[in-house]
């Protein structure tokens, strides 16, 4: 069983802190002449739907019930500053094409990085292999088809000189630097990319786009040489330029830096089952593992899913409602359409308490009969699409959220988690704070280290007992054997009764 | 496509361009998955690849690109950018390439011989190893099973007239499946990786430790928070020594974000704790002649009884810490500057069985599943949810899930006070099982 999982940054940071060496990537005018002339040259991206009708034909020449082609180019750029140092950096330019067929329950799937004619042919031939002895299916005619943009951009990437980047990462760096003396090091990480798709279906869909995508990161390290704490802060969107003018550079920093100070007087946590208070924010990660994955209709599909059978029945407290929406603009998690072509929308997935549906996927939507919910998506041309969330969050409610942390007597206050991991069939997910406090008689106190809250989805989604006012977001990295780029949000919620995992009782 | 030429003259091209020194690193492979569902072929996916990282210095200054296209025209384009990024970068002495020769003897890192092996061949054993998996009546349903095979081949030159590759192989087999009784449910899983078709392990093995596995933690008895012991299974060594391999890695030593940096000859944990690294070992998954820039592979120690006897560097980190290579840079592929990580880990064995660790543990968990991201290399603390059995009285009681396990990395390795000698070195993080005296453990 492939572990799900989530975290807020990209896991090379977990276990490298590092690509070493120096780069300081941006464009100057040189160099954005040259990006412009990569990306005017990507000629994959021009093939015409004649040669996309015949790769699809020969696709289902064999039999089969469907099938698509997904053309990619993407050009990516990383800058990452450590120690006041412009250390490493990243400029890649990636494209490449794959065919898929699905023949019943079964589908094929060939790649290549070379797109040409020649090689999109091989690859439908290669992928028509689980359609054997069927009879030849004739695909729709190519149709440009049209679907709603939720992503504007003032201020295009390309038209910004480098020393804007240089500027915000440095104003960030000096920023986390003078929070405080004890923070000894900060590293800011610049990405940013833009991922132009082609996807020709064998239902005559034809579409085509372009969506940037800016990832901002500061890690504060305090030491006070007693403790150590490395603290972050993240911002994306799919933008322009002018995501900086919205949240600075500064404010990202000195979130980083105030938890850094912050949690240098934690103590060890207590262990146990307790009441828990999670802030706003990114803490919606919790539902999105605990209950957003085991809502993707794959496992449903096969039967083994924890939802299975489960729609239309309670399956959580009447304040809880969630929702995945691929349209809020301009969101980490917004997708326009997904990588199979199906417009994207709102899915409201539980409604007060009760299920409502799955999201689904081309395949999924055939197998259990239901809708496409716009949910098919990919990492890059070397996967297949598989049903995965976009921005998922927990509806607000009601509660004031100073409310529902004074009526906590006694429990965990969760300002931030690093990230988690759910078994979708067993529904058993785990947690790691990052930021967190002691509740004691309706207050936050002490900082508390190294809590881990974990407990099974079914339980969390019942025990929530209160629901804030004051829905926030936050970006992460989701993984379930290829990476998507979403959001997770909640208003402050309380939820009574989770193990939590600390070092003393 | 000549691929060893190619890359010895992009790095005269490179040259040619104003770069002071470069480095081409080119990667090409093919791939195949086949995964099962209920006897069905689930998907098949198959593919080529290739694709070249550029690393440049110009004054002191790095610049990096990569690219998949092999035109020449998008190969220009590449350099040229990797050379105007290189010029628009802070100077670091530290940017240096490695020029040691050589490579390490490791042998079977290539089978030639899996891609002869029949399509339909394959498919069907992802289908047997399904279907046995599924033989036990306990174990209700399959979430899977699948066959991957990959070749790599890897080509580096740099400036300092290195010039090296080798080509490798691997091919694995895995299933999982699920275990329910009333509201219940369980999953196991199991998989063998090897360089070699023939190498694998008998499908009835795998079959047999995945239904194992989805069944043994049927009806979980809850415990009170407690402290007690911890022996810990070889599959979850992962989980307390992999913070421990981070937090050695030689940058996060030099950028003082490691709980281990002020630790080097002195000891932080139990005598009975020895562990190697090894890039060496015949047929080893994670053996390779050479590391992520080309230089050798080796065996090496990095704690020895306890003392942290190295760390591990790639060529940049180990300039800047005023020593040489020890030839770990890693690659996420071609699209990313060197890292650093080890190669295969393994730990010294100790002299006991693992019943005798169980017979003399008085009260304690036997850890089989553990979640959470483990130690935290920069402050040294341990977190996560845990999944096994409880022992009283030197004996297995029940089945415990929905546990938590916690402390700090010093008290947790100083406790390590029995370790065992079941240890399987095919694995790419080799451990017996071990026990640690006492530890946190939430329950009820």
């Amino acid at each position: 069983m492939e572990k799900l999982n989530i975290r807020d940054i990209p896991r090379r940071k977990f276990i490298g802190l590092g690509l070493k060496g120096g780069v300081l990537v941006a464009a100057t005018p040189a160099l954005m002449t040259q990006l412009v002339s990569c990306r005017g040259k990507a000629p994959g991206l021009d093939m015409d739907k004649e040669t996309l009708s015949k790769v699809i034909a020969r696709a289902l020449a064999r039999g089969g019930d469907y099938a698509d082609v997904y053309i990619e180019n993407r050009i990516s750029r990383q800058i990452i500053m450590e120690e006041s140092k412009f250390r490493s950096g990243l400029y890649g330019i990636s494209q490449g094409a794959g065919v898929r067929v699905i023949a019943g329950n079964q589908t094929g799937y060939a790649y290549t990085d070379e797109i040409t004619p020649e090689k999109l042919m091989r690859a439908a031939e290669v992928a028509s292999y689980v359609a054997q002895g069927g009879g030849a299916h004739t695909p729709a005619d190519l149709t440009s088809a049209k679907r709603e943009s939720f992503v504007t951009v003032q201020k295009p990437l390309a038209d910004i000189a480098d020393e804007k980047r240089i500027e915000v990462i440095e104003r960030a760096n000096d920023a986390a630097l003078s929070y405080d003396p004890r923070i000894k090091m900060a590293m800011v990480d610049y990405y940013d990319q833009v991922r132009s798709r082609v996807i020709a279906t064998s239902e005559g869909v034809y579409l085509r786009d372009e969506l940037p995508l800016l990832f901002f990161i500061v890690q504060a390290m305090s030491d006070d040489g007693n403790a150590r704490h490395m603290a972050r802060e993240r911002l994306s969107y799919h933008s322009g330029f002018e995501m900086f003018e919205k949240v600075t550079p500064e404010q990202v920093a000195e979130n980083a830096a105030r938890e850094a100070i912050a949690m240098l007087s934690a103590e060890a946590s207590p262990a146990g089952i307790m009441d828990v208070v999670m802030q706003n924010g990114w803490g919606g990660v919790l539902v999105h593992e605990a209950v957003g994955h085991p809502l993707e209709a794959d496992n449903i599909a096969k039967g083994i899913g924890a939802f299975t059978g489960k729609v239309g029945k309670k399956v959580a407290s009447d304040l809880f409602t969630m929702v995945d929406d691929g349209t809020i603009p301009n969101f980490r998690g917004t997708i326009n359409f997904d990588d199979e072509g199906t417009q994207a929308r709102k899915n409201v997935l539980i409604e007060n308490g009760v299920l409502l549906g799955y999201m689904t996927d081309v395949l999924s939507a055939k197998q259990l009969g239901m809708e496409r919910t716009g949910n098919g998506r990919r990492e890059s041309f070397r996967y297949l699409p598989i049903p995965r969330m976009t921005n998922t969050y927990i509806e607000k409610g009601e509660s004031d959220p100073a409310d529902i942390l004074a009526s906590t007597r006694k429990g965990i206050y969760v300002q931030s988690l690093s990230g988690g991991s759910v078994n979708p069939v067993t529904g058993v997910f785990n947690f790691t704070c990052r930021e967190a406090y002691l509740i004691e008689n309706g207050k936050k106190t002490k900082p508390v280290r190294g809590a881990t809250l974990i407990g099974s989805c079914m339980d969390v989604i019942s025990n929530i007992d209160a629901v804030g006012n004051d829905l926030d977001f936050g970006p992460g990295i989701c993984g379930k054997g290829q990476s998507a780029e979403v959001t997770a949000g909640q208003p402050t919620v309380r939820i009574r009764g989770i193990n939590v995992g600390g070092s003393r009782a | 496509m000549n691929y060893k030429d190619l890359s010895e003259k992009l790095v005269q091209k490179c040259l040619r361009s104003g770069a002071d020194a470069a480095e081409v690193y080119i990667e090409t492979g093919r791939r195949l998955s086949v995964r099962i569902l209920n006897s069905e072929v689930d998907t098949i996916q198959e593919a080529a690849t290739a694709g070249v990282g550029i690393r440049v210095i110009v004054d002191n200054r790095l610049g990096f690109c990569h690219c998949n296209d092999f035109s020449s025209k998008a190969l220009d384009d590449t350099i040229n950018m990797a050379i105007a990024f290189a010029k628009l970068t802070s100077p670091d002495e530290f940017n240096i390439l490695p020029s040691e020769e050589g490579m390490a003897e490791v042998n079977g890192l290539y089978d030639p011989s899996i891609i002869d092996v029949p399509m339909q061949q394959k498919i069907d054993m992802a289908k047997e190893l399904e279907s046995l998996a599924l033989k036990d009546p306990r174990v209700s349903k399959s979430s899977g099973s699948g066959f991957g095979e990959g070749e790599t081949e890897i080509f580096i030159a740099n400036s300092n007239g290195l010039s090296k590759s080798y080509k490798s192989s691997a091919c694995s087999v895995s299933v999982s499946v699920v275990a329910e009784k009333g509201d219940q449910k369980n999953t196991g899983g199991e998989s063998c990786s090897r360089r070699y078709f023939n190498d694998l392990l008998p499908l009835t093995e795998i079959a047999a430790a995945a239904s194992r596995k989805a069944y043994e933690l049927i009806d979980p008895v809850m415990v009170k928070t407690q402290r007690a012991s911890v022996v810990f299974d070889p599959d979850v060594a992962r989980s307390l020594f992999g913070g421990v391999i981070q937090a050695l890695n030689g940058d996060m030593v030099n950028q003082g974000a490691s709980f281990l940096g002020n630790s080097l000859n002195e000891k932080f944990a139990s005598e009975l704790l020895t562990i190697y690294d090894d890039g060496t070992i015949e047929r080893g998954m994670a053996s390779r002649p050479f590391d992520g820039e080309g230089v050798p592979t080796s065996k090496r120690l990095l704690v020895e009884k306890g003392v942290a006897r190295g760390f591990i560097y790639n060529s940049s980190a180990a300039a800047r810490a005023g020593t040489i290579s020890t030839g770990n840079a890693s690659r996420g592929g071609f699209t990313s500057l060197p890292g650093i990580s080890t190669h295969s880990v393994y730990l010294e064995p100790g002299k006991y069985l693992p019943n005798e660790i169980i017979a003399a543990t008085d009260k304690g968990l036997l850890l089989k599943g553990v979640t959470g991201y483990g130690i935290d290399p920069v402050s040294g603390n341990f977190s996560g949810g845990a999944t096994g059995f409880w022992i009283e009285k030197g004996e297995i009681k029940h089945p415990v899930k929905g546990l938590t396990i916690a402390g700090s990395a010093s008290e947790i390795l100083n406790g390590i006070d029995m370790m065992g000698n079941d240890i399987d070195m095919q694995r790419t993080f080799a451990a017996p099982t071990f026990r640690v005296r006492e530890m946190q453990i939430g329950g009820i």
